[in-house]
């Protein structure tokens, strides 16, 4: 059979298919988890994706941008899926999910470092799970022998009960609202990205808050007195859905200054680095690993050709 | 001139076939009347050894320095008498022949005094061009003992082989990775069903070990520039961004690398990696990376480590090349039947084409060799093989692929002989063609195993959503119904078309391509391998569909025809050329470039500013720039303007009304003529015939000239359009030409079939006589005074047409 590309969209899905006689390739985008942060067209070495901006209807919310691939230029080496926030993309190869550049090295999964010690908890709090601005936390109370309890009140010896909180990790931005929401102090977070968000209000137009419109996490942007959008960078998760659609230049400064991933001497990722960066941090981040040997093979290898 | 023309005439009785016609007692002694002749001399057989030693003798004797030999066509004998002048010490172009056989004495046997009459103005027209006649000298260029091959599939392999074997330098230019061509895609060959790689893998690691061999894979021809013995090429090599000589061809990148793309050569069907090579069996065996794949992560960098073969810098590299030959052998391709709705091909997963069958049944195929189908992998119990898809079809390749027929055969063989009574094969086919060595009893071999053989066409291919599966509707040809076939596989035998880039390659080299698109031998029958330029031969299917066989003995024919190049020191080139007088030559002054534009080879260049130039060694001497020169600034050696108006006035000496001044083309029309008068084929006396090389040298003064003289008719004759001309593109050019002249002549009072232009072919014989006669019967029905009318009303504007020639 000769090569196929197929295309498929719905509300929710988006997906381009390569179909070969022995193998077949897809690309899977969850809109409905999709914040159209921009991360991926930035990152896709190929520039299979785009993000599109919505025109803006008067009276309404703002709705964020919405991503479209391109099945011609995408060859589903999964360099986006491995770095959504919101685990928003699946490469697939013969129906089964797969990360190829993570496999061989060539680029680094996203860190997400969510430990939650559900001995603390007690049997009858599920505030993380109210946090979860997402859904992405379900917590259940077990038997000794891992049997759900639907009525923690008909058990009569409750020590011997668990707690357990599960946390759907691949989807989670580690905004860290479950942490802080927590009374016992038993989820522990650590943002994968790390960086400086900054307002200028003087130059946010009058009644404007397309950011806070778009952003996914509740509370990392709020309204204030004042009339205008202030950020709360405790929550933030840098994903940057608001830097695209800020209608006015300078007036929302975001940059990520480090990135926590899973180690890699990569062309690749230095090159998605730069652009989720700025060359600065790029050292930076270089430095702070203690890994200028890897800078310097990146740089002979650039320079190979010149002697 | 210095010297006066001394002229002698040989009248040839050719046993009867002249004499028994034409009074050649009579004639001889017209002969001596005429201006500038010395002797006429009668013979039996002017081209028996005492006929040649009779012209020897008269040349010494009576000190002559002209000859024309009166007796049969010049397509026969004049390289004959060339020598025999030469012998006696006089320049071979000063001889001259009077074909007063096949255009006098053979087709006019019932008329013998107007034959006799012909004869004479024949032979005066002779003399009046070898009067003008001045020495030549055959031009002879250095060689190149070298030979550049483009295309490394088999015939191109062959070649290589056999020309490196003999001595000589080979480079060979593939455009892929790897060279093999399709050969090295086969699963199998037919008649033998040896395994293909098994046999061909050997003869690719021969060629590149050879030490008269270079391999200039991943690379494109740019540009040729010279002539046979002396061609300039210049050659890209592509980077691959790994470099030839550390790369070890271990493969430890292609582990590493993350990335996977469709493998072309596995037609799409399974995968290679981003650093790869395209087969396990590729020469040479360099690893390449697809720029468009890869992400650079440089892991395949990481891993090669100190060989250090990989080179992200790598760019495009030019080089120069000087060789004295160049064979083409550049394959084909395989049409895929995305445009013919009625196979489904691409839409139905179960519809392939043959050469994907040929990897999948390949055991390092995508598969590992299983015959699977693409919607479910499993193995199909049911095959219908279909011939003919896009061949033999003229709204599509109207010519026959050549081997489909036996592919097949062995795709069934191979079905039957693999999975036994578990696969039922039927094969659709409109004729079976199995000519060659052992193809009949391997089409018995494919019946005794039980494939079913059905003569029909398909009419429509259905797919059952759920299962897949197809029903084959086709017209039984024998039965005379529609049938239905279940099949769970289908296999399209579909065309094999011109390889893409067939028509730059041919504007490089300015070979020429038939209608088929394929690459065009210099002669069908005679010259199968040579192109119409001198140097270029062709190899393989580009030339023509043929299979591996076929494919090698004609690479090794290549090999052979270009040493007879190679071989040789220099190269002897027929004066018989273009020259352009640079005085004369508007270039200089505006900007022309006409000839350099109508030039059939490039022969000419005309640079800004600068009087145009001809390459001698290119040139072939078809004079299709000559007529085209607005300021007459060019001259065919040997057919120069004052030659031919000689013998147009000769010709029109008297009574011009009744006679057709036709100007033949030496190749068609020329040839035409000859084989009317061989046929015996009789037709009316009027015609008088100046025989040019191309009818691309007929310029719009003799025309002129021929009218103003009085000339009844003109006829030019020539090539059949559009590809039958024998320098490319003469016959192009002359029709240009000659449809704006006839529509302005007719618009002054000319009747229009007094001015004709006719495409006669050299097998045409019975169309030139009915031609003829035709001619003559309008040449009646106008009527002397009607005609005389219409010149003297023409009379000054042709005057005023011809005043600024000299000659
Ligand atoms: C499905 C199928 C099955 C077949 N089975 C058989 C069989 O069993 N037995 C048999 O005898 N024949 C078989 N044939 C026919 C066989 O493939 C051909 O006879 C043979 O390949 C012709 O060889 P070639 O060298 O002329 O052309 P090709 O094999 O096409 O090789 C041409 C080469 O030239 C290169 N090239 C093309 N253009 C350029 C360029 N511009 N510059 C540089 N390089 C260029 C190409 O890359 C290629 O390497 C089969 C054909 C098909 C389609
Ligand atoms: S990276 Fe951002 S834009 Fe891309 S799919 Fe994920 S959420 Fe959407
Ligand atoms: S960090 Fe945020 S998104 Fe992740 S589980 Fe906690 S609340 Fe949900
Ligand atoms: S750099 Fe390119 S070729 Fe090398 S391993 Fe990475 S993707 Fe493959
Ligand atoms: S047009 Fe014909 S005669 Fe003139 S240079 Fe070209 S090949 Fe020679």
């Amino acid at each position: 059979m000769p090569m196929k590309l197929e295309r498929n969209e719905t509300d929710k899905e988006l997906s381009v298919r390569r179909i070969l006689h022995t193998k077949n390739y897809s690309l899977t985008v969850d809109k409905t988890l999709c914040t159209g942060c921009e991360i991926c067209q930035a990152i896709c070495p190929k520039e299979a994706i785009e993000i599109k901006m919505l025109p803006k209807v008067p009276g309404e919310k703002r709705k964020h941008a919405t991503i479209d691939v391109d099945g011609e230029k995408c060859h589903f080496c999964g360099i986006c899926s491995s770095l959504c926030p919101f685990g928003a993309l699946k490469v697939r190869v013969n129906s089964e999910h797969v990360f190829p550049v993570v496999k061989t090295e060539s680029f680094p999964e996203l860190i997400r470092e969510i430990n939650v010690n559900s001995t603390k908890c007690d049997i009858k709090c599920v505030d993380c799970e109210k946090a979860c601005p997402l859904e992405l936390i379900k917590v259940s109370v077990q038997t000794p022998d891992g049997k759900t309890v639907k009525n923690v009140d008909s058990i009569r010896d409750k020590k011997k009960l668990r707690v357990v909180v599960d946390v759907k990790k691949e989807f989670c931005p580690c905004c860290r609202l479950c942490e802080l929401k927590c009374p016992e102090d038993a989820i522990r977070i650590k943002k994968f990205f790390q960086g400086i968000i900054h307002i200028r209000q003087e130059k946010c137009p009058e009644d404007c808050q397309d950011c806070l419109d778009v952003c996914p996490i509740p509370g990392a942007l709020f309204l204030a007195d004042d009339g205008k959008v202030h950020v709360n960078e405790i929550h933030c998760v840098y994903c940057g859905a608001c830097r695209v659609v800020c209608p006015e230049e300078g007036a929302l400064e975001l940059q990520r200054t480090r990135i926590w991933h899973t180690p890699v001497r990569s062309g690749a990722w230095n090159k998605a680095l730069e652009k989720l960066t700025s060359t600065k941090d790029l050292t930076k981040e270089l430095q702070k690993k203690g890994t200028t040997r890897i800078r310097d093979s990146v740089k002979k290898r650039f320079d190979l050709g010149d002697d | 001139m210095s010297e006066e023309p001394r002229i002698g005439v040989f009248v040839c009785h050719c046993g009867l076939n002249i004499a028994g016609t034409i009074d050649v007692e009579a004639l001889t002694e017209y002969a001596r009347t005429l201006p500038d002749v010395v002797v006429a001399i009668r013979n039996r057989y002017t081209c028996a050894d005492p006929g040649q030693e009779e012209i020897r003798k008269a040349i010494k004797e009576h000190n002559l320095n002209r000859v024309v030999v009166a007796a049969c066509s010049p397509r026969m004998h004049e390289p004959t008498f060339r020598r025999t002048v030469e012998e006696a010490g006089l320049n071979p172009y000063l001889y001259e022949m009077a074909n007063i056989r096949e255009f006098a004495s053979w087709c006019h046997p019932s008329v013998p005094e107007e034959a006799t009459e012909k004869a004479k103005d024949i032979v005066k027209m002779a003399v009046a061009k070898v009067r003008l006649f001045r020495p030549l000298k055959t031009m002879e260029v250095p060689v190149t003992n070298k030979a550049l091959l483009i295309g490394g599939g088999i015939a191109g392999i062959s070649t290589a082989l056999d020309l490196a074997d003999m001595g000589f330098r080979v480079y060979l230019v593939e455009r892929s990775e790897s060279i093999g061509g399709h050969m090295a895609q086969l699963d199998k060959t037919f008649p033998t069903l040896d395994c293909s790689i098994c046999i061909e893998g050997p003869k690719m690691v021969d060629v590149s070990r050879h030490p008269n061999i270079e391999i200039i894979s991943f690379a494109d021809v740019l540009s040729v520039e010279g002539f046979v013995g002396n061609f300039k090429v210049k050659i890209r090599k592509n980077p691959r961004y790994v470099l030839g000589d550390p790369c070890t061809g271990g493969g430890e990148c292609r582990e590493v690398c993350p990335i996977e793309f469709p493998n072309e050569w596995d037609m799409n069907m399974g995968v290679r990696k981003a650093i790869s090579v395209p087969f396990d069996q590729a020469v040479p065996l360099v690893y390449t990376i697809n720029m468009d794949y890869c992400i650079e992560c440089y892991k395949c960098v990481d891993i090669c480590g100190a060989r250090q073969a990989i080179n992200f810098d790598q760019k495009p590299e030019e080089i120069e090349l000087e060789v004295g030959t160049i064979i083409v052998a550049t394959g084909f391709d395989i049409y895929m039947p995305y445009d013919d709705k009625l196979y489904g091909y691409g839409e139905y997963d179960n519809v392939i084409t043959a050469l994907e069958l040929e990897r999948l049944i390949l055991a390092a195929g995508p598969t590992g060799g299983k015959v699977v189908r693409a919607s479910d992998g499993k193995k199909p119990k049911s095959v219908v093989l279909i011939q003919c898809v896009g061949s033999r079809n003229v709204d599509k390749y109207e010519y026959c692929s050549g081997y489909c027929c036996m592919h097949s055969l062995k795709h069934a063989v191979q079905l039957k002989e693999k999975y036994k009574d578990d696969v039922e094969v039927y094969i659709l086919y409109i004729d079976m063609r199995t000519h060659f060595k052992g193809y009949e009893e391997f089409y018995r071999r494919a019946r005794e195993l039980g494939t079913n053989f059905i003569r029909g066409r398909a009419v429509h291919i259905l797919e059952d959503p759920q299962t897949k599966n197809l029903t084959v509707r086709a017209e039984d040809m024998t039965l005379g119904e529609l049938i239905e076939l279940e099949a769970e596989l289908v296999v399209l035998a579909t065309a094999s078309i011109p390889k893409s880039g067939t028509d730059e390659l041919a504007r490089i080299l300015s070979v020429t391509r038939g209608a088929d698109g394929f690459f065009m031998e210099s002669h069908p029958k005679l010259k199968p391998i040579d192109t119409a330029v001198d140097g270029v031969f062709l190899a393989g299917a580009c030339q023509g569909l043929k299979d591996i066989p076929y494919s090698v003995s004609q690479g090794s024919g290549a090999a052979a025809r270009a040493a007879t190049v190679l071989s040789q020191p220099t190269w002897k080139i027929e004066p018989i050329i273009a020259r352009v007088n640079p005085d004369k030559c508007r270039n200089v002054r505006v900007k022309c470039a006409i000839c350099a534009k109508k030039c059939p080879y490039g022969a000419i260049k005309a640079p800004e500013g600068q009087a145009a130039e001809v390459t001698a060694a290119m040139c072939h001497g078809c004079g299709t720039c000559v007529a085209e020169c607005p300021s007459d600034a060019i001259t065919q050696m040997h057919f120069t303007d004052a030659q031919i108006l000689s013998q147009v006035r000769a010709a029109l000496e008297e009574n011009p009304e009744d006679k057709i001044l036709g100007f033949l083309c030496n190749w068609c029309s020329y040839a035409g003529a000859d084989l009317a008068g061989t046929s015996r084929h009789e037709y009316p006396t009027n015609l008088r015939a100046v025989r040019v090389m191309c009818s691309g040298r007929v310029d719009r003064d003799f025309i002129f000239e021929a009218l103003k003289l009085g000339a009844g008719m003109v006829l030019v004759g020539a090539c059949h359009l559009p590809f039958d001309c024998h320098y490319i593109s003469g016959n192009v050019a002359m029709k240009a030409r000659m449809d704006a002249l006839a529509k302005m002549l007719e618009k002054l009072g000319l009747s229009p079939e007094r001015f004709r232009v006719e495409y006669v072919s050299a097998a045409e014989g019975v169309k030139f006589a009915e031609l003829n006669r035709e001619m003559c019967e309008q040449l009646k029905a106008l009527g002397k005074e009607k005609i005389k009318a219409e010149n003297e009303k023409l009379r000054p504007m042709l005057e005023k047409m011809l005043s600024r020639k000299k000659t």
